[in-house]
């Protein structure tokens, strides 16, 4: 707990006049879920899009385990231990769950012959470890469930060496009990340790159910951070509508 | 709350469900259903010794192209200049035989001819796949425009250097050359001399009647043993599903989805180039119409053999099944002699409609009715 895996500091970026981030700090630690939370245009995607190489910012930088790196490309961040778990999820439908696992980085000998039962196995037990046992790793992914997706797509970034996982939304699309499905991967996750887990979600319930510490933006700014005992339950309410008072809007909603 | 996990939905599959699952079942059915319809109705004609060999003739001519297409597909490409290509390139070789080399590089042998018409083939499907993946455009508009060019060039050159579309009388090249003979000639003589030796094979004379089949026989063979092995075996395979089915999601995954689909245009038009090759030293001759309408007859045996127009799921073992039940209705009438041969048209359209709603239905099965 005493030095983060990845430090931000006064991250900027500017697309042409407009100002997307401004001088934004985030801080993630190894074994925490931190939830990044804010309305629509408060700037979350373009702070993932950056941490995970999409982007390059204008101003500010990025520590990884205090060394100082900015990511020229998603290679590069993947490269350095950022996994990001779109909420595209990145996985084919028609191809197995196998074939989905390795996508792209195939385990393969002379003449590129893959591995297939070692990839069938490796597949399955490490699914297996964030929670799903799923039987057969040769079915379609197209069969699996949305919270069984997401779960293939995290237990691949993890295999393939993300220290820092990146979830945009993963919550979002699914039904109530998927979306339980989701947050006990989560949670499995982040028992292991070494793995620290920025969570962005629009849900102020799902956050307060297993984030350890918090970070608000709003219109491209931080406007409170801080661990879980630092932000009270009533503020996550307050600071999620970008800083106004319910009861202002109450009132809003009220003169109307 | 029951104790039941996500995963307890799914059930486990018998070997029975899992082979009822595969691409090619549908294709599998339809095969052995022509089969046993073309041996009724033949009385057994179209299986006996120069049955056997013409039927393959044209089932493996058809199976080498819609390889190449169904591979395409798979990645979710199409090439419409299959045929215009066969025709380009068997106007290359005969020329080049007939003509000598360009350049004045002076005699050619088929094999140089192969070669250097080769060259030119994959070249031009480094080109199509370049313009399709650089522009975005679809395959489908940028390879019907090389239909036109390909077929247009092939008649060109052949008025400019030959003043005729079509070339005849050129020598057998099987006897001298053994490039020509592996082309052309005859392959798997064993298994007639095993037939005629077991009491079958033998004409009105009492000798051996027939000796081998086309040698196409064994290209087909080979090229289908490899597309099925790169498919379900290689890195490579995984890189075609994973283009076909979602190229964004394939490619944030690393995979190099331009590469792989331009590779698999030079394929299709190295099976043209093959298909042309077999055509030409098998008969020493070439025409300027050659391969008309093969890019359509490929697509249609790539979809009957169970891969999808939208790309991502296919099988080569499914390939082979459309090559022979496609190939069988399209000999039909030469055993069944009061059949109309367009009736071959009639089936293929049929069989083609049936063979898309049936792989809709795998699909929705496979992807969960999505």
């Amino acid at each position: 707990m005493t030095q983060p895996y990845m430090r931000v500091e006064k991250l900027v970026k500017k697309f042409g006049p407009f100002t997307a981030l401004n001088e934004v700090d985030l801080e993630v630690y190894p074994g925490e879920v931190h939830a990044l939370l804010g309305d629509n245009g408060a700037g979350k995607s373009t702070l993932i899009k950056i941490l995970s190489g999409v982007h390059q910012q204008t101003k500010g930088d990025i520590y990884i385990e205090g060394k100082k790196q900015n990511f020229r490309s998603p290679r590069e961040a993947s490269a350095a231990g950022i996994g990001t778990v779109y909420q595209d999820l990145a996985i084919n439908q028609l191809m197995s769950v196998t074939r989905n696992f390795f996508m792209g980085r195939e385990m393969t000998t002379m003449f590129g012959h893959m591995k297939m039962d070692e990839m069938n196995q490796i597949a399955h037990d490490e699914m297996l470890k964030i929670g799903i046992d799923f039987s057969d790793p040769t079915q379609a992914v197209g069969t699996m469930s949305g919270g069984q997706r997401q779960t293939l797509a995290i237990a691949r970034a993890i295999y393939f060496g993300a220290k820092v996982l990146i979830l945009d939304e993963p919550t979002s699309a699914l039904g109530q009990k998927q979306q339980m499905e989701v947050l006990k991967t989560i949670k499995r996750v982040r028992s292991r340790g070494d793995i620290a887990i920025i969570f962005i979600t629009h849900n102020e319930i799902h956050s307060k159910l297993v984030a350890d510490r918090y970070t608000f933006l709003a219109l491209g700014q931080v406007i409170g951070s801080g661990s879980k005992a630092e932000i009270e339950s009533q503020d996550i309410r307050r600071l999620m509508a970008g800083g106004a008072e319910m009861k202002d809007l109450e009132q809003e909603l009220a003169n109307l | 709350m029951s104790d039941r996990s996500e995963a307890d939905r799914l059930k486990r599959e018998t070997l029975f469900e899992r082979l009822v699952r595969r691409p090619e079942i549908g294709s599998f059915i339809v095969m052995i259903f022509i089969i046993a319809a073309l041996t009724l109705a033949s009385d057994g004609r179209a299986f006996n010794a120069l049955g056997t060999k013409n039927n393959i003739a044209i089932i493996a001519q058809f199976g080498i192209i819609a390889t190449g297409a169904a591979l395409l597909m798979i990645a979710g490409e199409f090439d419409l200049s299959i045929g215009s290509m066969i025709g380009f390139a068997g106007m290359s070789m005969a020329m080049m035989l007939k003509w000598g080399l360009p350049f004045g590089l002076g005699e050619a042998t088929p094999f140089s001819a192969f070669i250097i018409t080769l060259a030119m083939t994959l070249t031009l499907g480094w080109i199509i796949g370049t313009i399709v993946v650089r522009s975005g455009l679809s395959s489908f508009i940028v390879t019907l425009g090389f239909l036109f060019f390909l077929r247009g060039t092939t008649e060109v050159s052949f008025r400019l250097i030959n003043q005729s579309t079509q070339i005849s009388g050129l020598p057998d090249y099987k006897e001298t050359s053994w490039f020509a003979d592996i082309m052309g000639g005859e392959v798997f003589g064993w298994f007639y001399d095993l037939w005629f030796a077991l009491g079958g094979n033998i004409n009105r004379k009492g000798d051996q009647w027939v000796t081998g089949f086309d040698a196409r026989f064994m290209w087909w063979i080979i090229l289908s043993l490899l597309a099925y092995y790169v498919l379900s075996r290689t890195q490579l395979g995984n890189w075609i599903y994973a283009t076909g089915d979602n190229k964004d999601s394939a490619r944030a995954n690393g995979v190099p989805v331009n590469k792989v689909k331009i590779g698999l245009f030079m394929f299709t038009a190295f099976c043209a180039t093959l298909f042309a090759a077999c055509q030409v030293f098998d008969t020493n001759t070439s025409d300027a119409a050659k391969g008309n309408l093969k890019e359509l007859e490929a697509i249609a045996i790539a979809v009957v053999g169970g891969t999808l127009m939208t790309g991502g799921f296919g099988s080569a073992i499914g390939v082979v099944f459309g090559a022979v039940t496609v190939g069988l209705v399209a000999n039909a009438v030469f055993f069944i002699p009061w059949i109309d041969g367009s009736w071959f048209r009639v089936f293929v359209g049929t069989v083609l409609l049936a063979a898309v709603f049936a792989n809709e239905r795998i699909r929705k099965r496979i992807t969960g009715g999505i």
